[in-house]
């Protein structure tokens, strides 16, 4: 049971680092809570499922539809919304109202367009390899989630080391205004960085819908609760943090539904985080992100 | 006081001119939110009913007039529905709401206003116990379960289970207690209660527990939707245990998700599509006819309640008088006795706690299912 | 035409609702005064709503000595989880008082004597129309004094700068904690005064939606002001029942008017300023 268990814990684990990928990105480079990220991540499983079912289209293009619909959204959210925020120099509690306002239009436009019924992925659009080893049952798709968590952090990681631009994000990170003296196009960075966040709600909308076998206008909240969880575990804006916070809620979750009472479950998970904001007020991992605005 | 009196006797003379033409029946229910799911289906199967009485001339020459008011699901919501339904529609009587937390919320207001609200979804405990207006065509899970507990225990030799349920959910978790008693009841001992809560889609922490612990059969108090996740998953971990379900299962949708993880699950339901009365036989192919889709549970017990009201109405002489019409209507009620779409139904009134005036229940025996190909085949008739 | 009794009779439930809006809208604002970001509140509520709706049902106290208890439950767990909270600034007390709420409503959920998740019925109909008005009277009234006394500046120098207000020799902590409680009591009131008039409570009426619906009527008012968050309240409660006929996307109106009014009127729809420059311009023309 326990081999089982740990599995369980990686997969879950991977699931929640997958959608605060972006939610923590779009923090650590805007100093925005984008409240707005579950329902974006619910557009992005709807844009994917309407490609494939209504034009028969591979998965792959509509894994492509829901980044292009999931960024073309925190893009406008961006430009229409935040960007004159932050020309007013308003205090960061607006923007993550005005985010809240984002998420009950989204969520209800869904409800209108495609009803509240659930609705899912056909079948044969993914063979369901499955294997065991020993006494543990692996689904190829969770191998899969697990294995483009870790790929996807790397690879933004690496990105915000190694690159110019990564170097631009951090600078903006640091202070925007800094940066703009250093004649880095901080806009611009923030439109890109709001695109690629959603983006990547997008794909993580399409892959937990695929995994979760539900599609439904309410998808994003549940999800968007455990990942302000996790970005405050891992270190608010740190992109490990999100990977190391997601696998520390799913462990902590699984094996307190596993081995203490499943009722906790929900419970274990908000009980952490404000033990945890108690005792190290920055997050588990992270440091306190003082800037002014 | 003498304006306002003026103004009654004015509406009731308004009401008199009207009443030959129509009987207004209001319908709160859940259209839009999580609940509208149910709700949706709900009224459907009241418009196909009225639909129908009305193309027939009605009952007694009066058409109905059904009166739809979205409650969103929402205590709130609930209750200010009902009220603008009977102080400003001044309706006969209200079906709805849709689920038991509305029922108990609304419930009260049109029992104060002696104005029958009859359930069609409700199957909480305590419902009917909320006063002599309400009433209900629902079954309770507490004269399902036991048969369907009993059924598959004989069928598979059952020793020991185990249980998982939602538990913040009203409806499954009461379904839950239910399943409690019966295998308290029935002897049969329960290997781990495992619970999980809405929004949760993976169930394999809890599924490693139950198998763990080597039941002969999982029992399940949760929605269609969770259960085929719950039926899948448990089958991709290796486990080969049959299920039992509530009510929660009655639900096309348990196979478009588990497709055959589901096979030798055991369900009791109020209502078979399959029941070859002709009342049903009729139901089904003009709900299909009219909307384009399969009829489910919930749309068959709107449908009979429609039907029952009717039955209520053709023993009720209409004065106009909308406040002695809603009593007429209230005596004549538990009296109905029909052969629906849910096979032969009749009110029994409700035991009511501490001796108080209490409403009344559904008298019906439910139909087992065994899961078999995919699909709910009859287990034992009525 | 509809005579008032007739229109009194549909719409009471409704109008109370507005004045438990406007309340928690102003527990809300007392918080957001001090400088904090609070989503306890919603919380708060329910524990107030729980404790009353149990003394009634199974005790039959009078309804004053419920309310009461109402108030004092959640001030008490305010008191207990401030101290070491309120020492978090910004979205991480955002974020831990979310965290409360959620421990709370899971906790409330899994206790058997609230009866879980199919919550309390039949609980009486006590509530009248004059309590309601009463009590927001009284609150109105005693947050429009706390506003101009050396409480109500201290609050105020904390919300423009913690650091200096310190400095200035204002015991921050402790005005803090203040407020918190404030907000935990009128929070609670409301809690109570609501379950008695819709029969029945369940605990996902106070969970993150609902902290973030009374956040969202007090910063769409204005926090300039205490007619702000009274205004608020009354336009996003009413607001969906004029918007019926827009049926299935009436929701996203709310939405809408959210994001506008954030984007164009930063300061909510009352600001003192705005309301007293405007008047001035008419005079002058």
């Amino acid at each position: 049971m326990l081999e089982q268990q740990l599995l369980n814990a990686l997969t879950l684990g991977s699931v929640y680092a997958l959608f605060a990928l972006g939610f923590t990105l779009v923090f650590g480079v805007l100093a925005v809570i984008n409240l707005s990220h579950g329902a974006v991540f619910m557009v992005g499983s709807y844009a994917a499922l309407i490609v494939v079912t209504r034009f028969d289209a591979p998965l792959w293009l509509g894994m492509l539809a829901a980044m292009a619909v999931s960024g073309t959204i925190g893009l406008l959210v961006d430009l229409l919304i935040l960007k004159p925020l932050r020309a007013r120099n308003a205090p960061h509690l607006i923007p993550m109202i005005a985010t809240i306002g984002v998420t009950i239009v989204l969520t209800n436009a869904a409800q209108g367009l495609f009803g509240v019924e659930v609705q899912r992925f056909p079948d044969e659009i993914l063979p369901a390899w499955d294997f065991n080893i020993g006494d543990v049952h692996v689904r190829a798709l969770e191998l899969g989630i697990v294995a483009i968590s870790f790929l996807l952090m790397a690879a933004l990681f690496a990105a915000l080391r190694r690159t110019q631009l990564g170097r631009a994000l951090r600078a903006i990170a640091e202070s925007p205004k800094a940066a703009a003296l250093l004649g880095i196009n901080v806009e611009g960075l923030f439109h890109l960085t709001s695109f690629v966040a959603a983006a990547l709600g997008g794909v993580a909308g399409v892959l937990i819908g695929l995994d979760f076998n539900a599609i439904t206008p309410f998808m994003g909240q549940p999800i968007l609760h455990k990942g302000i969880a996790v970005i405050i575990l891992g270190g608010m804006g740190d992109i490990r943090g999100a990977l190391i916070g997601g696998l520390f809620l799913g462990f902590a979750e699984v094996f307190a539904k596993g081995y203490i009472s499943s009722q906790m479950g929900d419970a274990v998970a908000f009980g952490l985080l404000f033990l945890i904001l108690l005792v190290r007020p920055s997050g588990l991992f992270g440091r306190v992100l003082e800037r002014k605005a | 006081m003498r304006v306002s009196k003026i103004a009654v006797f004015a509406a009731a003379l308004a009401s008199a001119s009207a009443f030959a033409a129509d009987v207004k029946i209001g319908v709160a229910e859940a259209l839009t939110g999580g609940a509208a799911q149910y709700g949706v289906a709900i009224r459907n199967g009241f418009q196909l009913a009225a639909d129908e009485l009305n193309a027939k001339g009605g009952v007694n020459g009066n058409k109905i007039q059904l009166l739809i008011e979205d409650e969103q699901g929402k205590k709130e919501e609930a209750i200010n529905v009902f009220k603008k339904l009977i102080f400003q529609d001044k309706v006969l009587m209200i079906f709805g709401p849709t689920l038991s937390n509305s029922m108990f919320a609304a419930g009260p207001v049109a029992n104060a206003a002696k104005t029958v609200a009859f359930g069609t979804s409700n199957t909480a405990n305590g419902i009917t116990d909320i006063g002599p207006y309400i009433f209900r065509d629902s079954v309770m899970e507490s004269d399902v379960l036991p048969v369907t507990v009993a059924s598959a225990v004989k069928h598979y030799g059952i020793k020991k289970v185990a249980v998982i349920y939602g538990n913040d959910d009203a409806f499954t978790k009461s379904g839950y207690d239910v399943f409690k008693n019966v295998l308290e009841k029935q002897k049969i001992p329960v290997t781990t209660t495992e619970t999980y809560v809405k929004g949760d889609v993976d169930f394999k922490a809890q599924l490693t527990k139950i198998k763990a612990g080597n039941p002969d059969a999982v029992v399940c108090s949760c929605l269609a939707e969770e259960a085929a996740n719950i039926m899948l998953q448990a089958r991709g971990l290796g486990m080969k245990q049959p299920f039992i379900g509530g009510n929660g299962f009655n639900s096309p949708k348990l196979f478009e998700v588990s497709k055959l993880a589901g096979e030798g699950t055991f369900v009791g339901s109020p209502w078979a599509n399959t029941n070859p009365a002709p009342a049903n036989v009729h139901f089904v192919s003009a709900y299909k006819q009219k909307y384009g889709a399969d009829p489910n549970q919930f749309s068959a017990q709107a449908y009979d309640a429609m039907y029952i009201v009717a039955d209520a109405l053709k023993n009720v002489k209409l004065s106009g008088n909308v406040e002695a019409d809603r009593q007429a209507l209230r005596e004549a009620l538990p009296k109905v006795s029909i052969n629906g779409a849910t096979g032969p139904f009749r009110f029994r009134p409700a035991a009511g706690k501490d001796g108080k005036p209490a409403g009344f229940d559904a008298d019906q025996k439910p139909f087992i299912y065994i899961i078999q190909g995919g699909k709910f085949t009859l287990y034992a008739g009525k | 035409m509809m005579d008032f009794e007739a229109f009194w009779a549909t719409y009471n439930s409704l109008i109370y609702t507005v004045g438990i809006h406007m309340l928690l809208a102003l527990s809300i604002w007392l918080t957001l005064a001090c400088g904090l970001l609070s989503l306890a509140n919603a919380a708060f509520m329910g524990i107030g709503a729980y404790t009353a709706a149990l003394l009634t049902l199974n005790l039959g106290w009078p309804f004053p000595v419920v309310l009461a208890a109402g108030a004092l439950a959640p001030a008490a767990v305010a008191l207990l989880i401030g101290v070491p909270t309120l020492r978090l600034s910004g979205v991480y007390l955002a974020m831990a008082t979310l965290a409360f709420g959620e421990v709370s409503r899971v906790t409330i959920l899994n206790l058997d004597i609230t009866g879980g998740p199919e919550g309390l019925n039949g609980i009486p109909l006590l509530t009248e129309w004059w309590h309601i008005a009463l009590i927001l009277l009284v609150v109105g009234y005693g947050l429009a004094r706390l506003r101009r006394s050396r409480t109500g500046r201290a609050f105020e120098a904390i919300k423009e700068d913690e650091v200096a207000a310190r400095l200035m020799g204002i015991n921050v902590d402790r005005h803090k904690l203040v407020a918190f409680t404030l907000g935990a009591v009128i929070a609670g009131l409301a809690g109570a005064l609501n379950a008695h008039y819709t029969f029945f409570i369940s605990p996902r009426e106070y969970g993150f939606e609902n902290a973030v619906d009374i956040l969202t009527m007090t910063v769409l008012g204005g926090i300039s002001t205490l007619v702000g968050p009274v205004l608020g309240a009354a336009i996003l409660t009413l607001l969906p029942e004029l918007l019926r006929f827009l049926h299935d996307y009436r929701l996203a109106v709310n939405g809408v008017i959210l994001v506008l009014v954030v984007l164009f009127l930063p300061t909510g729809l009352w600001d003192s300023r705005r309301i007293r420059a405007w008047f001035k311009r008419r005079d002058g023309a």
